[in-house]
């Protein structure tokens, strides 16, 4: 699968076959870092006044491999795919094979860090529970009506949030039934073997 | 095995393990790790210091410090919880495995604070919408837009409390006429009349 590269990327990226090869290493490293711990502009700034050029050039070559890297990485693209996406840009053997063993030795990190960005639903934190038991109200006095009381506290992306909800013991025990079954069914013969075939 | 102090459920496994790193180190530096461990459960401040120099002995590293703290607290917490008395907690303990001085320290100090523990436990008990402030204010009003001479008490309630979700406070204030006041209160009493009759 062949990477297409957009006309602005070529551009951005023209910018690395100007430069020494030793240069377009130390961006590679840059780019790697950024992608593991945020930008810095005052990088820029540093090596746009020791190449001799405005830092937005810089910027955007930096940024350039950063998204290369991360689009390879993403679709896990073979070594011949990179190569030959790669020879679209008119660079030299060497720069060339600068970036494949850049590609090389970041792609496993990078889906690292990509996978960490999918969207994550709340998940449980912790359960308070109460057993009350009302005995009597304005309406009807003496009766005797046992309910459950639970608040979820649940936490997503960390921000914290809490529901409080209420039962009867007949819907809770037939909350616990459900959940069960639903733990019940990685056990079965269909979920074990898609397990098998996963792992 | 049921154990009463799990509330008669099996104890877990990682319990039925700590249990032997508790008894690498001496009876009575346990008990002062007990104590430790109860202000901790109590809201008091527990001292890191006391507690790696009570374990440096036997040579704890921090996740064996780490786990022993929890062991303590799951076993103090979860028999407050159950009502569990000093010589059954002391029974069940020597059953799982700890030594006879070690579970005479630790009961100690359980039967000692049990009553402060149970409450501490009951009033981080599940609350929701707790009460916090009730201000109040009457006033008399003497005319309005609508009548020249009104002459009626006003009742202002300025009610604080926690919203069941967030936790964070809110404040409603709430104007109730003299009649409606009084159904209020009589509604109210009503209540003290069932409440002291269940409990007394």
């Amino acid at each position: 699968m062949l990477l297409v590269l957009s006309d602005e990327h070529k551009e951005h990226l023209g910018f690395l076959p100007k430069v020494d090869p030793a240069v377009v290493g130390e961006f590679g490293r840059i780019a790697v870092e950024f992608l593991k711990k945020g930008s810095n502009p005052k990088i820029y700034e540093g090596a746009a006044r020791k190449l001799n050029v405005p830092s937005e050039t810089v910027q955007h070559g930096v940024e350039g491999l950063m998204y290369l890297l991360t689009e390879s990485s993403k679709l896990m693209i073979s070594e011949i795919d990179f190569q030959d996406s790669v020879l679209v840009l008119g660079f030299s053997e060497e720069l060339n094979k600068l970036l494949l063993q850049l590609y090389l030795e970041n792609r496993k990190e990078v889906r690292q860090i990509l996978s960490e960005l999918a969207p994550s639903l709340p998940h449980y934190r912790n359960l308070e529970w109460r057993f009350d038991v009302q005995l009597g109200s304005r309406a009807l006095r003496q009766h005797v009506k046992p309910a459950i009381c639970l608040k979820l506290h649940l936490e997503s992306g960390g921000t914290q949030t809490a529901r409080v909800l209420q039962t009867d013991p007949a819907t809770l025990l037939h909350l616990i039934q459900e959940l069960e079954c639903a733990l019940a069914e990685v056990k079965s013969n269909h979920c074990r073997r898609i397990l098998r075939n996963i792992k | 095995m049921r154990f009463r102090f799990c509330g008669d459920l099996d104890c877990p496994d990682w319990v039925l393990a700590e249990i032997s790193t508790l008894a690498r180190i001496s009876s009575v530096k346990m008990k002062l790790l007990c104590v430790q461990v109860i202000k901790d459960l109590l809201d008091e401040d527990i001292d890191y210091e006391k507690v790696s120099k009570l374990t440096s002995d036997a040579k704890f590293e921090s996740g064996d410090i780490k786990a022993s703290v929890a062991v303590l607290s799951f076993i103090l917490s979860s028999a407050a919880k159950h009502d569990v008395d000093g010589e059954s907690l002391s029974s069940e303990l020597q059953q799982l495995g700890l030594p006879k001085e070690h579970t005479t320290g630790l009961c100690k100090s359980y039967e000692d604070k049990h009553a402060a523990l149970q409450q501490k436990l009951k009033e981080s008990s599940l609350r929701l919408g707790r009460l916090e402030v009730v201000n109040w204010r009457v006033d008399y009003t003497l005319s309005s837009s609508e009548l020249k001479e009104v002459n009626e008490p006003v009742v202002q309630l300025r009610l604080q409390s926690q919203n069941p979700e967030s936790g964070s406070s809110e404040t409603s204030v709430v104007t109730v006429g003299a009649e409606k006041f009084r159904v209020l209160l009589t509604g109210m009493s009503i209540f003290f009349k069932y409440y002291y009759y269940y409990y007394y």
